[in-house]
């Protein structure tokens, strides 16, 4: 039995060694796309499951960031097909662009995830390995419980209180966001960053001054929309969206932790 | 053996992490100075979107720089400032390392007519 046992886990750990991407790909293959998005008794959409439900966000539809409207392929790392589409990615600063470009030359090789630093916001919404979106109505707070890069989470404050002055906190690797609702999309607005991450697969660069604002939608009962605007005017000449879609994944998020030297 | 690990560790976080824009941050090196004792110089540097401003050896008898570039093409660095004696000071080097946050600025640093090879690296 414990020999079943045995080799029942190694051909699972070793399926999901061989295609971690395929297997999210297959298990979100939408069984209610259509359905509607379930809500709270008031009618407020709920971003994570419904009582009696297990499941997770994840399978982003992108893997890297690129403006909205740009037509760039890379690969799932973040790496352009062509390097000569690195000015499509974002409005960059001539440093911006030169300093991608050479990450991009590079193979990708100082990219911090590499070492277990986090994946920092907005990277984290496309970093495969779940999704959680809490919705804590008591304390006005929403909480995102990631189980890609380093398994972290942050908060989102949607309580009114006063966003910190920037210039006044310790960036950190997902800032300090408050948010509200707009209808049934929550909006999240996200300053005070650390510049120790990459925010996007790829190596687009960042500075102090990054600030997001993200939007969360859920249109049906399989699907998150999820759009992003990234405004950092020592990086960027201008403010540019992206944005991208996860699926609804039955089940719990896989437990697995990062570890120095995957790369 | 465990105070060994620990500075391993140390050492190899360090020697990874990224920043954003490539000259922010503190820069220390050194310079020979009268005689044989060589001068430390400290440079904080800051882009602000537009332009890069800083200091050198911040402190009471700190020295504004007056006009900072870096030129993404090789990733060359020019500064220029003046000493409290009204002569000018001029650096001109390029980023080494670029990748790495202990990355390191090397040149020729210029200053009462002399020149003299200095290599900065990022704290």
């Amino acid at each position: 039995m414990r020999t079943v046992i045995g080799v029942g886990c190694l051909v699972v750990v070793t399926a999901c060694i061989a295609g971690c991407q395929q297997k999210n790909a297959a298990a979100s293959t939408p069984t209610s796309a259509q359905s509607p998005a379930p809500r709270f008794p008031d009618g407020r959409v709920r971003f994570d499951r419904a009582p009696g439900e297990k499941g997770y966000w994840d399978s982003p539809s992108v893997s890297g960031l690129v403006e909205d409207g740009a037509k760039v392929e890379m690969d799932a790392a973040g790496k352009l097909a062509n390097l000569a589409d690195a000015a499509k990615v974002a409005p960059f600063q001539p440093w911006a662009l030169a300093l991608y470009e050479y990450r991009q030359k590079n193979g990708l090789k100082d990219d911090p995830m590499h070492e277990c630093i986090g994946p920092g916001n907005p990277r984290q919404m496309h970093t495969p390995g779940g999704v959680r979106i809490i919705q804590d109505r008591n304390y006005n707070r929403v909480y995102l419980l990631f189980g890609g890069g380093n398994r972290s989470w942050r908060v989102v404050y949607l309580d009114g209180r006063t966003p910190p002055n920037p210039d006044e906190v310790v960036g950190t690797f997902y800032g300090n966001a408050v948010g509200k609702y707009e209808g049934d999309t929550l909006v999240a607005e996200s300053i005070g960053f650390n510049t120790r991450f990459w925010f996007a697969n790829g190596g687009l660069p960042h500075t102090e001054a990054l600030h997001l604002t993200e939007r969360f939608k859920r249109p049906s009962h399989d699907v998150l929309e999820y759009e992003v605007t990234i405004d950092d005017p020592r990086t960027y000449t201008r403010p540019w969206k992206a944005s991208w879609t996860l699926r609804w994944v039955p089940g719990d998020i896989p437990e697995q932790f990062c570890e120095t030297g995957q790369k | 053996m465990r105070l060994g690990l620990a500075l391993v560790l140390l050492g190899a976080s360090v020697a990874v992490a990224q920043e954003g824009f490539p000259l922010d941050g503190t820069w220390r090196g050194e310079r020979a100075g009268a005689g044989k004792v060589p001068e430390t110089i400290v440079m904080v540097l800051q882009w602000d979107g537009k332009k890069i401003g800083g200091v050198i050896n911040p402190g009471p008898s700190a020295i504004q720089i007056a006009d900072a570039q870096l030129i993404p093409a090789g990733w060359k660095v020019t500064i220029a400032a003046q000493a409290a004696n009204g002569k000018p000071i001029r650096f001109e080097g390029a980023i080494e390392n670029l990748g790495e946050y202990n990355r390191a600025i090397a040149g020729t640093w210029t200053q009462g007519g002399k020149s003299f090879p200095v290599r900065m690296v990022r704290e």
